[in-house]
């Protein structure tokens, strides 16, 4: 085989990598959707049972702690594959095209970096939570368990900036 | 170096990377973090980082926010902009002009359940923007009507930059919700008035529509009767101490999502795509949030808010001269840079120096007060060139209009805005008149 149908087999595989992370990250933010929404039905019944029946949800506001963090962190390497976070580009948009994709190679290793160190981080909060036993008030859920999302959602976050990096770098597109 | 030299070379720093088009979010947790590195050291910094990032998403105050989120993205489901459209047409439809009031009306009414400016426009810009074309209304001002319009979605609450704010200033969620009401309002008529002036003075902007008969009028009411429903019950029920705020868009989501899907047809697909926005719109502000938490904590570490608020007060200014100035200068940054970055950023700074000021009121009306000028100041930046995001979306519907003449036809209402925030400064009444009048101001 020649050296050029390797590269071409090498990025067919890459995309088809990229493609599977792309499909992930879509998967993680309609479950942490699905787990804000039942934060939303939970958090009625409390109401309406609190109003009615006079008997509320037990550790209602830890069920909405809990959900809506897990949501936000499997929120995030969606947001980042459809690049969804603010930036200011008046500067990005007045350079050549090759300045400009030199600089969003820099913004994304730059914030794969930041998700890595975060994802490094928070496994070791996590584990620190899970060899002291933490658990929240009420209902004793053990803390850590909120880790087992939070840790894989920025892991998945980094590769998110990676792959992106990627595309930027050989101009293709999933 | 002293922390505040510190401080202010290092928000420098944050202005240069974000000018380089790095994620605000990212650029605040580098910057925050080489700051806290160095007042506090690399140890305290990863030990901070290993917990606060998720004690931030896991606060109960800061979960209304993916809540209401999520409600705007049911309520642009749920095909009530034509209804609120049609609605205001039928009444006012015939007058010269009539139909760019009836998208600043159904715009106002849509902002009631949905706190996103973006959205709001977009939504209204797909109902409202076809009928103005069809009645040959000039491009500047059908563009320039949405785009002001979509404004109202986040200064009529429920509204997530008023969250962060009440967030950050320790006030309460209700009270500035109400407080926002009148200027809400203000801003909508504001608005209808600046399209009667415009087409006074441009008649073939804006040609009139077709009275509408009046039992059909009467029926267009009834189309905003849930609409209405739902916002009473949310804004009244957080205010009056029924429910959280949280529990508020709870139950404002759900209302709002059994609507979807009863009057908007929102299906299984529909239903993923709205789960898709709400992850898209929520983790950009998380992500802000996370990072300016840590630039905040840094800050806090360099004194430079306490210091300020000092060299104000000390410095004999008249305190309507320093508010001006803080107005001011938001009005500038905010054509820079997206609001919520910028109250994140600012207001731990400016809200000490502005209630340590003599206004000849109470520390809790100043700061409700301020946070509704504020509110409407940094909005502003949503219409002006060269980051109207507003614009821009109204433009995505209608490519065909040049983006200058966008700009263009956003004159007008930047005229109301300025009328209306001097109105609300020289009269603080407006903001507060309801709440003394409920009789919650001490």
């Amino acid at each position: 085989m020649t050296t050029t149908g390797k590269t071409r087999q090498g990025g067919a595989l890459a995309l088809t990598a990229g493609r599977l992370v792309a499909a992930a990250a879509t998967a993680l933010a309609v479950a942490g959707g699905l787990v804000l929404t039942s934060v939303m039905l939970v958090t009625c019944a409390s109401v309406i049972g609190r109003a009615f029946f006079n008997s509320p949800i037990l550790g209602d506001f830890e069920l909405v702690e809990a959900g809506c963090a897990i949501a936000v962190f499997a929120f995030l390497p969606y947001c980042q594959l459809k690049g969804g976070h603010i930036t200011v580009d008046i500067v990005s948009d007045a350079l050549g095209s090759r300045k400009r994709r030199v600089l969003a190679m820099l913004n994304e290793a730059v914030f794969a970096a930041v998700a890595g160190l975060l994802a490094w981080r928070a496994m070791l909060g996590g584990i620190d939570l899970w060899r002291y036993g933490e658990t929240s008030m009420m209902l004793q859920i053990p803390i850590w368990w909120m880790f087992l999302v939070v840790v894989p959602a920025l892991a998945l976050l980094c590769v998110v900036c990676l792959l992106r990096l990627y595309l930027v770098k050989t101009g293709e597109h999933l | 170096m002293s922390g505040v030299t510190l401080a202010l070379v290092l928000f420098g720093a944050l202005l240069a990377l974000i000018a380089l088009a790095m994620p605000i979010g990212v650029a605040m947790l580098l910057v925050g973090g080489f700051g806290y590195i160095m007042l506090s050291g690399v140890g305290p910094l990863l030990h901070h980082l290993s917990s606060a990032p998720y004690a931030q998403a896991a606060t109960y105050s800061l979960s209304v926010i993916p809540l209401f989120i999520l409600m705007g993205q049911f309520a642009t489901h749920a095909g009530l902009s034509a209804g609120l459209f049609n609605a205001a047409n039928a009444w006012l439809g015939h007058r010269r002009g009539g139909i760019a009031m009836s998208a600043i009306g159904a715009c106002a009414g849509f902002g009631a359940i949905c706190g996103s400016s973006m959205a709001t426009a977009a939504t209204m810009a797909h109902v409202s923007l076809p009928e103005m074309r069809r009645f040959k209304y000039s491009g500047a001002l059908a563009s320039g009507v949405l785009a002001a319009g979509g404004t109202l979605g986040i200064l009529i609450p429920p509204s997530v930059i008023l969250v962060i704010y009440a967030l950050l200033t320790e006030q309460s969620i209700g009270k500035l919700f109400i407080a926002a009401v009148v200027p809400g309002m203000l801003a909508a008529v504001g608005y209808m008035l600046a399209v009667a002036v415009y087409v006074r003075l441009y008649p073939e902007a804006g040609p009139a529509g077709p009275r509408a008969p009046f039992a059909s009028r009467l029926r267009s009411l009834l189309e905003m009767g849930p609409v209405i429903g739902i916002f009473a019950l949310v804004i009244g029920g957080i205010y009056a101490g029924w429910f959280t705020p949280t529990e508020g868009a709870a139950i404002g989501a759900a209302g709002t999502g059994i609507l979807a899907v009863l009057h908007g047809g929102l299906r299984w697909g529909g239903f993923v795509e709205c789960l898709k926005g709400t992850a898209k719109l929520t983790a950009m502000i998380f992500l802000i949030l996370i990072g300016a938490d840590l630039y905040n904590s840094f800050l806090a570490l360099s004194q430079l808010p306490m210091t300020a608020a000092r060299v104000i007060g000390d410095s004999g200014l008249p305190p309507m001269a320093v508010l001006a100035i803080i107005l001011l200068f938001y009005l500038v940054m905010g054509c820079l840079m997206d609001s919520l970055s910028m109250i994140l950023l600012t207001v731990p700074i400016f809200h000490p120096v502005i209630v340590g000021l003599d206004f000849g009121m109470s520390a809790e009306e100043v700061s409700l007060w301020f946070g509704i000028l504020v509110l409407i100041v940094v909005e502003v930046g949503l219409i002006t060139p060269p980051l109207g995001m507003n614009v821009f979306v109204i433009n995505s519907f209608a490519p065909d209009i040049p983006i200058t003449q966008a700009f263009r036809g956003v004159v007008p209402f930047l005229a109301a805005d300025a009328v209306r925030v001097v109105l609300l400064v020289a009269f603080p009444s407006l903001t507060l008149g309801v709440l003394a009048w409920m009789g919650s101001l001490p």
